[in-house]
Formats: C-alpha cells, structure tokens, sequence
C-alpha cells in the first residue's frame, strides 16, 4: 500500500521572499510548525545563491537549517538556461553538463528527485543517467497544463522515459492539468484590471463546464505554440477569438485560456509508475475549505488508488493573479490547502 | 508579467562622485521567480520624462561589486542576478536628473528557461529629487 506524504513548495511564498518579509529561514519555519507538512520543495535558484555551484557557505547554512527543521527534502525544481546566451542556443554538451552541476547540487543539498522543467530536451536523460545513478537522484519531467500530454517535446519526453525504464527517470505531472472549473481568480484579475469583456469569460468558464478546454478545442500544441501561431497571424476556432470584443482588453486573457485543462485522470495511467513528485497547483481556497478548480478528492483517491507513495506539494499560483494594491494571501492560501489536503489523506489512508 | 518586481519604489537618486552629479540610478528585482546569469538580462531600458536613455549610457550591477554595460552584460554568464536581491541600474548623465518631479520609466527584460517570448516588466515612477 501506498502513504501519499504532503510537502509544500517555496514557490508558493516567492513575493514574500523577493520582498524580504520573510527569509528562507522563516519559510522552512512555516512549513514545518504551521503547516506540519512531511516534506519541503524549493528552486534552488531561488532561494540559495551562486546555483548550481554554491559556496561551502552556502551549503553549511543549508545544512544547518535541515538540521533544525527536519523537513523531507522532496524535490528540488530546476531549470534548463538554453538561453543563456543572445546570440545562440546552448549546445547539447553545455546543457548536459549543466544538468550533471544540478544533480550533483541536488545531492549534496540532500534532494533525490529533481523536476525538470517543462520543454527541456529529451536527450538530455541518457547522458546525464550515470551521474543520476552514482548521487542517487531522479530526474523528472513537469508535466504541465498547456505544455502537457499532446505536446511534441513533452511527448517525446515521455516516450524516453518509457524507452529507457530506469528508477532515476520519470515524471512530475502538475494539476493544472485537472481544472474541472476555469480558474475564477484569472477571469477576476482580467476583468477588473483589463476589462475583458463578460461574454468572453463566461463562454471560458462554460468550455470547462463541459468537460472540455481550450487546448483541446484548439486541437492544436498547447499555450507556447497558439502564442506563436498568432504572431504569425493564425487564428485557432476555440470560440474565443470571436468573442473578442476590444483586443487590447480581452486577448490577456484568450492568451491564457489554453495555460488550463481540464483532461481525465486517465492520461496518467500509462506513466503510473513514473511519477516520481506531485504538484498540487493552488489557484484559490474556497471559503468552503476546497480548491476552487481542481478537485483534489479526486486526484488523491486516483494516486492512492495506483499505490503512489511520493510527496503532493502545494504550489500557490494565485499570487499571480492578485489584484493590484491587494495583499497576496500566499502563507493563509497554503495553510488552507494544506489542511485540505490532509483532511482528504486522513479520510483515503 | 511582474511588472510589480521592476523599479523598487523610493530608489532612484543623483549620483555623486567626486562632488560632481554623474548621472542617477535606482534599483529593481528581477522579472522572474529565480535568479539567471546576468547574459540573460535581454535589455534595460530607461526613459526619463519620456525621452529614452541612450543604451550606451546605461550601467547595470547585481552585487555592487562589477558594473557592466548592456553590450558587456551579454557574456557574464557566471555572475548571477540572484532572486530577491535588488540590482542598481544606473544612467550616466551629467548633473543627474535636475531638482523637482520627474517621470522615470524602467523596463527590465530577462530570457527564462522554458518560455519562448522574454519576460518583459515596465514601472514608471514619479520621483522627486
């Protein structure tokens, strides 16, 4: 039998870093005492200077705070820099080597997952397998609403994971991927700070009523390529485009309708035994004590159900979309969330 | 997309050196949730009363220790813009910006890992020097 473990991702707190109102420290802190989750996640290019290759400085501090806190270290989230430079693209070579910094960063912080980002390159796993191995950490892919299933890179991505079938490779999938409403606190923010026109909001939130959204009505390859596309002049009939009345309020907004989805839980089932981590996407706590669009009753009673026994950690995106002048609510959302999630694990485990 | 990190607000002042006002500066957080190598800085803009700052006269640090221009700025790819640490970025121009309100728009444009189009900030400011 499986025990799902509960974690909480420091992206969640990223404007309360950024703004030094609170410190790591204090962070790990509310993770551990208020939260009382398992485990913690963090982007170490957020909260520890001089990644991939801090200072012996660096890691005895790290270290001296695991001491304290006693948190699981359940994922560390990193990214690719392809873009390193203006004039080029990284070279396969430059990139694998920098995974290979990652992972053995990642170990020596005490991680033994790490979360690639979404759209970094499949070959990058079989070069980099051996250093997995050797400092024993999985590398795992963001599965994520809008650069998900049906995307080509995130597709092939997974076909080598299938391909090379090793304990050191798998997946992260994101729940955004599950919406089962349209995220309010986006049409909120679009409407008050753009003016997105109400019919325009109201036809996005019926799509996901339906059961359907806009990735799969646009049958087309997710967030990043309708973007492109429309740089190009393409149009997409999701029925929203002609429900744009004032493209300088409105296409914020249709730009964002394809970052959601609403897909079963079933596109999961192939790669069961790949998911290494869990993100529980956080867009809005209702008063009611649930997330607003993702029923996560459901997904828990599914990974239970398939003996999945890795960490679900709460990932607050609703910063993103607070209104102007208003405070964002990132330490009360992830509480909430968090006791939701419990609430739901002690009744299922 | 955070434009609220761009331009910390109350920072933006004449700067001295050698008791003459060599130009001003102000100081910004990133336009992302993670620190990047500062050759992914894609531009800095300023534009003071709406009248754009040549790039040429535009400095940039992340720590106070090196200054780079934007054109030097595109090949430090191992001195790092951390997340949550101010950066200054700082217009020479001589005699600064004169007493009284000015409007002083900056942009901040940084290239991100994943997402194809560079996130872009922009935040005006009134100041008062």
């Amino acid at each position: 039998m499986g025990n799902i473990k509960s974690c909480v991702s420091l992206y969640s707190f990223q404007n309360q870093y950024m703004t030094g109102k609170s410190s790591l420290e204090d962070l790990l802190r509310f993770v551990k005492e208020d939260c009382g989750a398992d485990g913690v996640e963090i982007l170490p290019d957020q909260m520890l200077h001089g990644t991939p290759n801090p200072s012996e400085k660096t890691y005895q501090e790290w270290s001296r705070l695991m001491e304290k806190y006693q948190l699981d270290l359940a994922c560390a989230d990193v990214f690719l820099n392809t873009t390193l430079y203006k004039n080029r693209e990284l070279t396969k070579r430059e990139c694998i080597d920098l995974i290979k910094q990652e992972i053995v960063m990642a170990h020596r912080l005490g991680f033994k997952t790490i979360r690639l980002v979404s759209m970094v390159p499949a070959w990058i796993l079989e070069p980099c397998l051996e250093a997995a191995v050797k400092n024993d950490v999985i590398m795992a892919i963001e599965i994520h609403a809008g650069l998900g299933f049906g995307v080509p890179k995130t597709e092939e991505f997974l076909a080598e994971v299938l391909r090379l079938n090793s304990p050191y490779v798998g997946i992260v999938p994101d729940a955004g991927l599950f919406c089962r409403k349209f995220p309010r606190v986006t049409s909120e923010y679009c409407k008050k700070v753009y003016g997105t026109n109400e019919e325009l909001i109201k036809y996005a939130h019926s799509v996901f009523e339906s059961g359907i959204d806009f990735f799969e009505l646009t049958k087309s390859r997710g967030f990043f390529e309708i973007e492109e596309a429309k740089g190009k002049g393409l149009r997409f009939e999701s029925g929203a485009e002609s429900r744009v009345k004032d493209p300088s309020k409105d296409m914020f907004y249709v730009a964002n309708l394809s970052a959601y989805e609403n897909k079963p839980l079933s596109v999961m089932d192939p790669y069961i035994k790949y998911i290494k981590h869990f993100h529980f996407k956080l867009y809005e706590m209702t008063k009611t004590g649930e997330e607003y669009s993702i029923d996560y009753k459901e997904i828990l009673t599914y990974l239970k159900a398939h003996d999945y026994n890795g960490y679900v950690s709460t990932e607050y995106e609703g910063n993103r979309w607070t209104l102007p002048g208003k405070p964002i609510k990132e330490k009360e959302q992830v509480l909430l969330h968090q006791q939701y999630i419990k609430k739901i694990l002690n009744e299922i485990q | 997309m955070f434009d609220t990190n761009v331009f910390i607000e109350d920072t933006c002042k004449n700067v001295l050196k050698n008791n003459q006002v060599i130009g001003y500066e102000m100081q910004t957080h990133i336009t992302y949730y993670r620190g990047i190598p500062l050759s992914m800085i894609n531009y800095v803009k300023v534009k003071a009363d709406g009248v754009e700052v040549p790039r040429e006269n535009i400095r940039f640090t992340a720590d106070h220790i090196d200054w780079f221009t934007l054109d030097e700025m595109e090949t430090v790819a191992l001195i790092k813009w951390e997340f949550g640490v101010p950066a200054t970025v700082r217009v020479l121009q001589d005699g600064g910006l004169s007493k009284g309100t000015h409007d002083v728009q900056l942009t901040v444009c940084t290239r991100t890992a994943y997402i194809p189009v560079p996130l872009e900030g922009v935040m005006t400011r009134s100041v008062v020097i």
